[in-house]
């Protein structure tokens, strides 16, 4: 049967603001550039419940898909959109831009100990993906640069667990032993809303992970070591920086949050006090630093307890300059020993 | 040959970074960022811009109030790092930004502002920055 239908939308274009010529600058035709008139309109809280993309005409009567991150002080951050052009762009493949033929067979003890590290690593980074997952299909589409970014995270995280297994798997070791998990499970388990995990899975494990990579990169011992740590570094730093901004972003427009993330920061810091009374990943890490078991124990362990005065000032740091003051005596002394040291 | 850190060094660096594809691929890419270069009392002021190294300036001690970040070392210790990247090609682990910055109490990055979000830049950009001080391989420098 012949459809008699006839188009009629080719005359009036249906459109909040037609007409819009967005022109590439030098670097191209960025996502954050595509923020004018309408389209720039980024409110305080995001009401339409649908997939409606922000400045496009709302449809009566969609059925709502239940977004339950709405207030923009509770995902946001001003860098999403450039730290999105940043991760596409500077992106990287394992397979390839590693160069594995520079890999050589170590000693027992000490491929052990990479292979170790590298599985909690691997912990890590699945928690990474499986944290921003949990949340991300939660935030409303009126903040979609905050979404775009946060897939990039989770692919970088993705291939930061690929790269870590590859190493693991590739010079006659294998992985290790599963790491104790109490940190990844706070952060995953963390219900409070976005803002929440973002203070523990970046501020807290996130700037333990960008201090450790560095050392790690510090003491590789082949180039694909230290070109897999870099990678990871600057992946990383892109997801510290999200989380960072978005923190001091939502501190200034809610009255609560800071002193939401005091009462944060005292519950997580006891759970990272426990985790840390594992002594695996601190012996493993002193052994890559000594360079092998013979010195582990005296300059090994004195490099990790730099590694971890690093950790200390650069996370009271953050929270100071987030004007989140710590007070160190209330903090347990697995912790603070560090920055006493 | 170009004496460091002249704008003239800075200029003959950014000729080989700017034009040698390698630097653009895995870990390298796009930089947005301004950041200082301090060597003993002198300063230069790099600006990066996108896939290209627009060159450098040099300033007074003022002129690090409004970078990003700078580099801040001695004399004997640029040279260092500069005859390492010389007689290697690139920077030995000894010798990278990320391990200079470590081995070093008040780091190697610093800034005046204490702004995170543009400290941070430093690791964001860490194997960009790396890959400029790379190309000053191939650059021949009067110290």
């Amino acid at each position: 049967m012949a459809d008699d239908h006839q188009p009629k939308y080719g005359n009036v274009p249906k459109s909040n603001q037609w007409g819009t010529r967005v022109l590439p600058g030098k670097h191209g035709l960025r996502l954050g550039d595509l923020n004018v008139g309408v389209y720039g309109e980024i409110p305080d809280r995001w009401d339409d419940q649908t997939r409606n993309p922000r400045g496009a005409i709302a449809k009566k009567g969609v059925p709502p898909v239940g977004y339950a991150i709405r207030d923009k002080a509770d995902l946001w951050a001003d860098c999403a959109a450039d730290l999105y052009e940043e991760a596409i762009q500077r992106k990287f493949a394992p397979a390839t831009d590693i160069p594995w033929e520079t890999v050589r067979p170590l000693p027992t003890v000490l491929e052990r100990a990479v292979c170790q590290v590298l599985t909690e690593l691997c912990q890590y980074a699945n928690c990474d993906v499986e944290t921003v997952s949990q949340w991300q299909h939660q935030m409303a589409y009126g903040y979609h640069e905050v979404k775009q970014y946060l897939a990039t995270a989770t692919f970088d995280a993705t291939r930061m667990h690929e790269a870590f297994r590859k190493r693991a798997l590739c010079n006659g070791g294998g992985l290790g032993l599963e790491g104790p998990g109490e940190v990844n499970r706070m952060i995953l388990e963390s219900r409070g809303g976005w803002s929440e995990a973002v203070t523990y899975l970046l501020l807290m494990r996130g700037s333990f992970m960008q201090v450790m990579l560095r050392y790690l990169e510090r003491y590789a011992h082949n180039d694909a070591e230290r070109v897999m740590y870099q990678f990871a570094l600057e992946a990383k730093a892109r997801h510290l920086t999200y989380g960072f901004d978005h923190l001091r972003y939502s501190i200034a427009h809610d009255d609560d949050r800071r002193q939401v993330m005091q009462m944060l920061f005292f519950i997580g810091d006891r759970i990272w006090a426990r985790e840390q009374a594992d002594h695996v990943l601190r012996e493993a890490l002193s052994i890559i630093f000594a360079g092998g078991l013979e010195n582990a124990e005296t300059e090994g362990l004195a490099i990790y307890n730099r590694m971890m005065r690093d950790f200390m000032n650069e996370y009271v740091g953050v929270c100071d300059w987030l004007g989140v003051k710590r007070d160190l005596a209330s903090m347990p002394s697995r912790m603070t020993q560090y920055l006493n040291g | 040959m170009a004496k460091f850190p002249s704008s003239e060094w800075f200029a003959s660096v950014a000729a080989v970074f700017n034009s040698d594809e390698r630097y653009q691929g895995a870990g390298g890419g796009q930089c947005f960022c301004r950041f200082g270069v301090k060597s003993g009392a002198q300063i230069a002021v790099v600006t990066m811009d996108g896939r290209t190294c627009a060159g450098a300036e040099l300033v007074d001690e003022s002129g690090l109030a409004d970078v990003d970040f700078y580099l801040d070392m001695a004399p004997e210790e640029w040279t260092a790092m500069l005859k390492d990247i010389a007689a290697n090609g690139h920077a030995t682990l000894d010798q990278t930004l990320n391990t200079l910055d470590l081995n070093r109490d008040d780091g190697l990055s610093r800034s005046m502002h204490g702004d995170q979000y543009r400290e941070d830049l430093f690791f964001r950009y860490n194997q960009s920055l790396q890959f400029l001080f790379d190309a000053s391989a191939r650059v021949a420098t009067e110290f």
